[in-house]
């Protein structure tokens, strides 16, 4: 396992030799803020006008339900174009220096080259939500009282939906020749699960169940509200277990194809 | 550590290091390799000559632990390879045949890298990548990102990098390839000292390579073994053949000379090698323990071609190779 720390290492501090993890890391940060700002100015819009008018139409929307349940899920959002991006690189860029070679002549298991691969993007993924946390302290410094549980399950929901598309675009990646096509065809399929919501809400019966069932975001949504449904999290890991088992599939093919 | 090594060498002179055994790598229908089987004592160097698409790099591959063969078992330093493979591709260092390494890292930040995986002690870390980077003459640029560096110093990284760990056998695959000429001098030279200390093979198609590097040759063709032994020793198994060379001084008796060789019984593969001036120098090989030379010269002063020489050639170890190779081909093809 070791060797995987090594690798997931090396992986994390690529990401800061190119500027691929400073872009990341600042573009997230600011459309995550403007969507905060944005969020926090139409709450204070709203609360102003329902204290005017009727309190009773406005029952039930907290603060922290409308400001960060939104917030959590518009930053899911901006994942579908930020896993690409991070994940292209982990196979495809080996291949491209056939450094992929000299790491299957090293003394480690296939299994641990594609967990350090997962490691070193989940390191890089959690050192980008970390400001997460400083949003959220600075809104609680405005004075504002907020309710941490659903934040926390909001949070923690954000990590899985991460983990989970960055699975995949591991997957892609370990099949893709070129870090171009691996983006790409990441971002598409991404895009697919992302639809898959809105299919549910338009098929009927079963299949609407079906395709609910399939789509992250559906579960990731519960998370949003604060509500910790263990068949969400169950989903979240066999999304992350499946695409890590078909990786490790992909890298084994060289048995077969040379 | 270099002294302790070659004498631990000398008490293993004739131990088998590595043993290959009817090893066969399929790919769907393509038969890479097809039972071939070799073996490598301690400290030779072994070159590994075949044309392109012949299945070295499949063998080369297999030896490294980058995948299976089909069938057949694999032995190094006395332990089946795919029974263990993290332990054993410690004792294997490889340099593949094409390398970009990351260009992103520099090259002291990437042999630490590789130290790590290959899991060399913490302790002995500092000094051991030191001592590389001083054999590979990487010193003066060890602060360098590898993408800067010349196609020259990135072999010398990737044979660096393959050294780490101290493996006791070094796979080298086309080490020289796309290198200028003072590159490659200097990487052969230090092919050459790592040879003193280790088991090497090395795979090449630039003949006069191995004949200046390597103990032992193994020509491999469409995946099978086709001759093994010293250069000398292939050199003597195909003297049941030799050439002779014919030189004369009239470009204007070129066809007249010409038809004599092919009037001769015995003589085979007959052209013209050279022309210059007046002179036209012609090649032809004859069966052992035939020797044309008092007949072809009666027959052209008979026919008053002026003949300036006439003597009995060496096969050099390109003909040999294109001997055996070609032969192979063909009694393949007539299979």
């Amino acid at each position: 396992m070791k060797n995987s720390w090594v690798l997931a290492w090396k992986d994390l501090t690529s990401y800061f030799r190119s500027w691929t993890g400073v872009l990341a890391c600042f573009f997230f940060l600011v459309i995550a803020g403007v969507f905060l700002s944005l969020l926090v100015i139409s709450f204070a819009h709203l609360s102003m006008e329902a204290s005017r008018g009727p309190a009773d139409s406005f029952q039930g929307l907290g603060l922290t339900r409308f400001v960060f349940g939104s917030f959590f899920l518009n930053i899911g959002t901006i994942l579908i174009f930020l896993v690409p991006i991070l994940s292209m690189r982990a196979f495809a860029e080996e291949r491209r220096h056939q450094t992929l070679e000299l790491l299957f002549t090293y003394p480690f298991s296939d299994f641990e080259i594609v967990w350090g691969k997962y490691l070193g993007m989940i390191f890089f993924f959690q050192i980008l939500t970390l400001p997460i946390l400083f949003f959220v302290w600075f809104v609680h410094g405005l004075g504002l009282t907020l309710d941490w549980g659903p934040i926390a399950f909001g949070f923690l929901g954000f990590w899985l939906l991460g983990c989970a598309y960055l699975s995949l675009g591991l997957f892609i990646s370990s099949i893709s020749e070129n870090q171009v096509i691996s983006a790409i065809v990441t971002f598409g399929c991404l895009l697919i699960f992302w639809i898959l919501e809105w299919v549910a809400g338009v098929a009927d019966g079963s299949w609407a169940h079906f395709f609910a069932a399939l789509s992250p975001i559906r579960h990731y949504r519960d998370f949003t509200f604060g509500i910790f449904d263990m068949s969400d999290f169950v989903y979240f890991c066999f999304f992350n277990l499946y695409f890590l088992f078909l990786t490790l599939r992909a890298i084994e093919t060289r048995n077969w194809k040379g | 550590m270099q002294v302790e090594r070659s004498a631990l060498l000398q008490d293993r002179k004739n131990e088998v290091m590595i043993s290959v055994q009817n090893v066969s790598k399929h790919f769907g229908q393509i038969k890479a390799l097809d039972q071939i089987s070799f073996e490598v004592k301690c400290g030779e160097i072994l070159g590994f000559l075949g044309p392109n698409g012949a299945g070295k790099t499949t063998a080369m591959r297999i030896l490294t632990g980058f995948f299976p063969p089909t069938s057949g078992k694999v032995w190094i330093d006395g332990r089946e390879f795919f029974k263990d493979p993290r332990q054993a591709k410690r004792t294997i260092g490889y340099l593949p045949e094409t390398l970009n390494l990351y260009p992103d890292m520099r090259v002291r930040e990437f042999l630490k890298f590789v130290a790590e995986l290959r899991q060399v002690a913490g302790k002995k870390r500092r000094s051991h990548l030191d001592e590389i980077l001083s054999r590979c003459g990487l010193w003066n640029v060890k602060h360098r990102l590898i993408g800067f560096l010349s196609k020259g110093y990135r072999q010398r990284v990737g044979l660096a990098q393959a050294l780490i760990g101290d493996p006791s056998v070094v796979i080298l695959d086309e080490p020289t390839s796309g290198l200028d000429p003072k590159q490659i001098i200097e990487i052969r030279s230090l092919i050459r000292e790592l040879g003193r200390e280790r088991t090497l093979i090395l795979s090449t198609h630039i003949l006069p390579e191995v004949s200046m590097v390597c103990d032992r040759v193994l020509i491999i063709n469409q995946g099978k073994v086709v001759a093994s032994g010293t250069v000398d020793e292939l050199e003597a198994g195909l003297k049941e053949q030799h050439q002779i060379y014919v030189a004369i001084g009239d470009i204007g008796k070129k066809e007249d000379a010409l038809n004599l060789l092919h009037s001769l019984e015995g003589a085979e593969q007959i052209c013209i090698t050279d022309e210059k001036a007046q002179e036209v120098g012609f090649s032809l090989i004859v069966p052992k323990g035939l020797d044309l030379r008092p007949i072809i010269s009666r027959l052209f002063v008979e026919h008053q071609i002026p003949l300036l020489e006439i003597r009995s050639a060496r096969l050099s170890l390109e003909e040999i190779f294109m001997k055996i190779v070609v032969d192979e081909t063909r009694s393949g093809a007539a299979l």
